[in-house]
């Protein structure tokens, strides 16, 4: 399982964020997803696999500066 | 602790007013060559076009400097003041102080924002804003004694030299039963010897018991409070509650402060969790997507920018309370406690090192090519102590190391030092010397744009070279985000009232990474719409930081998730809450634009403010060298190609370069005349007579000035 901004949802092996966001049909443009309390930015969403039982917020960030 | 000596010139005894719906109703002025102090009223024309802050920073100003004032002249005048929600504890963000003054870098008006509780403090004691001019024959201390009704000039004698101990004594002194009660305005010896002084602003830290500091950075504002022979500006005051700034409507101000705290308590953790890391969270960010300006701003990215981002810095900074206002949840004014310089006269004692953030990490760290985060928390702590502002510090730095390593300048223009990026010894070493104004650092502290001449006209580089790699529009230095694949944070950057800096418009994610605005078009109402609210924040005395750094869970959902239009909505009723003045969202754009123009008609009033300044270094549009191009080739072979229909065969390197230059500049001028059309401004940069007109601020003198550069209608 893994958590997805506080809901659980089940996990499979190998699954990237860009995986994970085709799942959940989510086409905002996040910038940056924090898994496990570290930051992963859009151009890695493609090949950072989430690992089993990861706490993932998607971070809607718009600011910067 | 050093005895020092503080003798009272003048004194003036005063009443103190009561606080009304956020403002005190007068402003106090300070001259410092006759010793004269007075206070003027605030009128309602004030409150009601120009708000606070700013916007009363900006009309002192006027009035006190003519079109041919330079920044050394003792009528330039330094302003400060908070805004109406200004000293709101509870509401996040609602302690800014804003300083607004002549720059010596740019020669026109410049305003920074700044935490720490002068703002707040100056206005309970009685002063919505203060401006100080003259100059002073001996350093002076000026005390605004809020308790006790009490304005006093002393003459300062044996001071510390740097602000980090002058705030600590007068804290001290002033403060000796309720430290709390006192913020220092302050510089140091960089802002004697160098045109890039900022000012510490302090706020008290009582669990640490000391005073911490949060800086005006930009444009040379600690440098004008030194010329003029300010030591320091202490303000006192007593307890600050809901109550001190005698809202107009109590309970809606309680009930949209307590929503907004409690959603920022909820969502800063899953989000950027300001409250534990600052704003360090954005340097990986920034590296991941290109944007991390390293090796002056030739590149956006390096290998080593881990070492120097946020899961570094959290192990570093000290846990704790930080805010730099009273009960702000953002929090986010982080420090590192017990630090230890190898070098400089603090070597080897223990100090307390506020920040560092995100623009000094990048600024002093990755553009210098410097991965080392402990050179950075030493040179952040230098350019405080000595006043100096870490921006333009770094920038500058930067564009020497460059034109060190092109063979532009050699050892025998630096007096010995090997300016190779990631030199953490020369880097310092070259601080220390700004800070004295001796050796290669007196050219460095003069600035990017000095030094082109300079290099120009002294060593006999090429003007073109300089042109396109000093990171300077304006006069200022450039901050620390790079814009080549960005056109509408180019606009950003380039049409900026001030020059180069952020707080004016954001806009690199909304423009590369959600493609919200793919045409001119949009770009342009983006900067014309972004800068007008962030502006909004200056008058009010607030922090923008609240209100887009952290956004509601369904913010993504809505219309317009760029706007946060909840948070918009709130601050809606904030400011109908203590002001009385009720608005919609969309008001606080209006409000802001009459000040925007303002500002800008002020610029063309001081000989500047039109089409011509609004430039930028190509540096900052595209690839000005083969290597800077070749590194991301693909990217720019494919926009020439398939953006631009270009074909490349058999193109040298130098020739894209060329090809891809030609199609930005032009990308960049047609970018500004839709943005200029957008603002009701001529194509020249100027705001129409029936744009000033709109926003009320026709006054004959506004006239007069448009009617001068040409503007009828």
């Amino acid at each position: 399982m893994i958590t997805l901004d506080g809901e659980q949802m089940p996990w499979k092996n190998g699954m990237t964020i860009s995986f994970l966001l085709q799942e959940i049909a989510d086409d905002h443009p996040y910038a940056v997803v924090k898994i496990n309390g570290r930051y992963v930015s859009r151009p890695n969403f493609d090949t950072h696999v989430i690992p089993e039982n990861a706490e993932i917020f998607l971070i809607p960030m718009i600011a910067g500066g | 602790m050093k005895t020092f000596n503080l003798k009272e010139i003048k004194s003036l005894t005063y009443q103190r007013p009561e606080i009304q719906k956020g403002y005190a109703n007068q402003t106090l002025c300070v001259d410092i060559t006759s010793a004269d102090i007075s206070i003027k009223p605030v009128s309602d024309q004030m409150k009601q076009i120009f708000v606070g802050g700013k916007g009363f920073d900006l009309w002192l100003l006027w009035h006190a400097v003519s079109g041919t004032t330079q920044w050394t002249d003792p009528e330039n005048t330094i302003c400060i003041a908070s805004g109406p929600m200004g000293g709101t504890p509870s509401y996040p963000g609602s302690g800014k102080s804003i300083v607004t003054s002549l720059s010596p870098l740019t020669g026109s008006v410049i305003d920074s924002n700044v935490g720490g509780y002068f703002g707040p403090y100056l206005k309970f004691s009685g002063f919505d804003a203060l401006e100080i001019n003259g100059q002073a024959s001996r350093e002076v201390v000026v005390y605004i004694d809020g308790v006790s009704e009490t304005v006093t000039i002393f003459e300062a004698g044996d001071l510390p030299e740097d602000a980090y101990e002058t705030s600590s004594v007068l804290t001290q002194h002033f403060g000796n039963e309720k430290p709390r009660g006192i913020s220092v305005v302050s510089t140091g010896p960089g802002a004697k010897n160098s045109l890039m002084g900022c000012l510490n602003v302090t706020w008290y830290d009582p669990k640490r018991k000391r005073a911490r500091y949060k800086q005006a950075g930009r444009g040379g504002l600690g440098t004008v409070f030194a010329h003029k022979g300010i030591k320091a500006v202490v303000a006192r005051w007593d307890t600050v509650s809901m109550n001190s700034n005698n809202p107009a409507d109590k309970e809606t101000l309680k009930v949209v402060a307590k929503s907004y705290s409690r959603e920022i308590v909820e969502l800063d953790p899953k989000q950027n969790e300001m409250a534990k890391i600052g704003t360090t969270h954005l340097v990986p960010i920034m590296n991941d997507f290109d944007l991390l300006p390293t090796n002056n701003f030739k590149f956006g990215q390096h290998k080593m920018a881990s070492l120097i981002g946020k899961d570094v810095y959290k192990d570093f900074f000290d846990p704790g309370f930080d805010g730099c206002w009273m009960g702000c949840t953002v929090a986010c004014s982080h420090g590192v406690k017990d630090f230890v310089p190898l070098t400089g006269p603090y070597k080897g004692v223990k100090v307390f090192v506020d920040g560092p953030e995100y623009e000094t990490i990048a600024g002093c760290g990755s553009n210098l090519g410097i991965f080392d985060p402990f050179t950075i928390v030493e040179i952040n702590f230098y350019c405080d102590a000595y006043g100096l502002d870490t921006i333009s510090v770094g920038t500058t730095m930067a564009f020497a190391m460059e034109c060190f390593e092109m063979g532009l300048i050699n050892e025998s223009h630096t007096g010995g030092l090997n300016l190779n990026f990631g030199n953490r010894d020369a880097a310092l070493e070259l601080l220390h010397q700004v800070a004295r104004g001796k050796g290669f650092g007196m050219v460095l502290g003069q600035g990017v744009r000095q030094m082109k001449k300079l290099f120009t006209s002294e060593f006999g580089v090429d003007a073109q070279i300089l042109e396109d790699i000093g990171m300077e529009s304006k006069g200022l230095e450039f901050s620390e985000y790079m814009t080549k694949e960005s056109l509408a944070q180019q606009g950003g950057y380039g049409m900026a009232l001030k020059g180069p800096q952020h707080d004016e418009a954001w806009l690199i994610f909304l423009d590369m990474v959600h493609n919200y605005m793919p045409t001119f078009e949009q770009k342009a109402e983006a900067l014309h719409w972004f800068p007008m609210f962030r502006t909004w924040f200056g008058l009010c005395g607030l922090c923008k930081l609240p209100w887009n750094d952290i956004v509601p869970e369904d913010n993504k959902d809505t219309e317009e998730p760029a706007k946060v239009i909840k948070h918009m909505t709130w601050y809606a009723q904030y400011f109908g809450a203590v002001t009385g003045r009720n608005v919609v969202p969309e008001d606080l754009i209006t409000i802001s634009e009459a000040v925007y123009n303002f500002q800008r008609i002020f610029n063309l009033k001081m000989g500047f403010g039109t089409r011509a300044q609004d430039t930028l270094p190509y540096r900052a549009m595209g690839p000005v060298t083969e290597e800077e191009y070749d590194s991301r080739q693909e990217r720019y072979d494919s926009q020439l190609t398939e953006k631009h229909g270009i074909d490349i065969e058999g193109k040298s390197t130098a020739e894209k370069v060329a090809a891809l230059r030609k199609l930005r500049e032009e990308q960049y001028e047609k970018l500004k005349d839709a943005v200029y059309e957008r603002r009701g401004w001529t194509q020249n940069g100027i705001p129409t007579v029936k744009t000033v007109k709109r926003l009320n601020i026709d006054f004959p003198a506004v006239l007069e000035i448009l009617k001068k550069n040409g503007v009828t209608s």
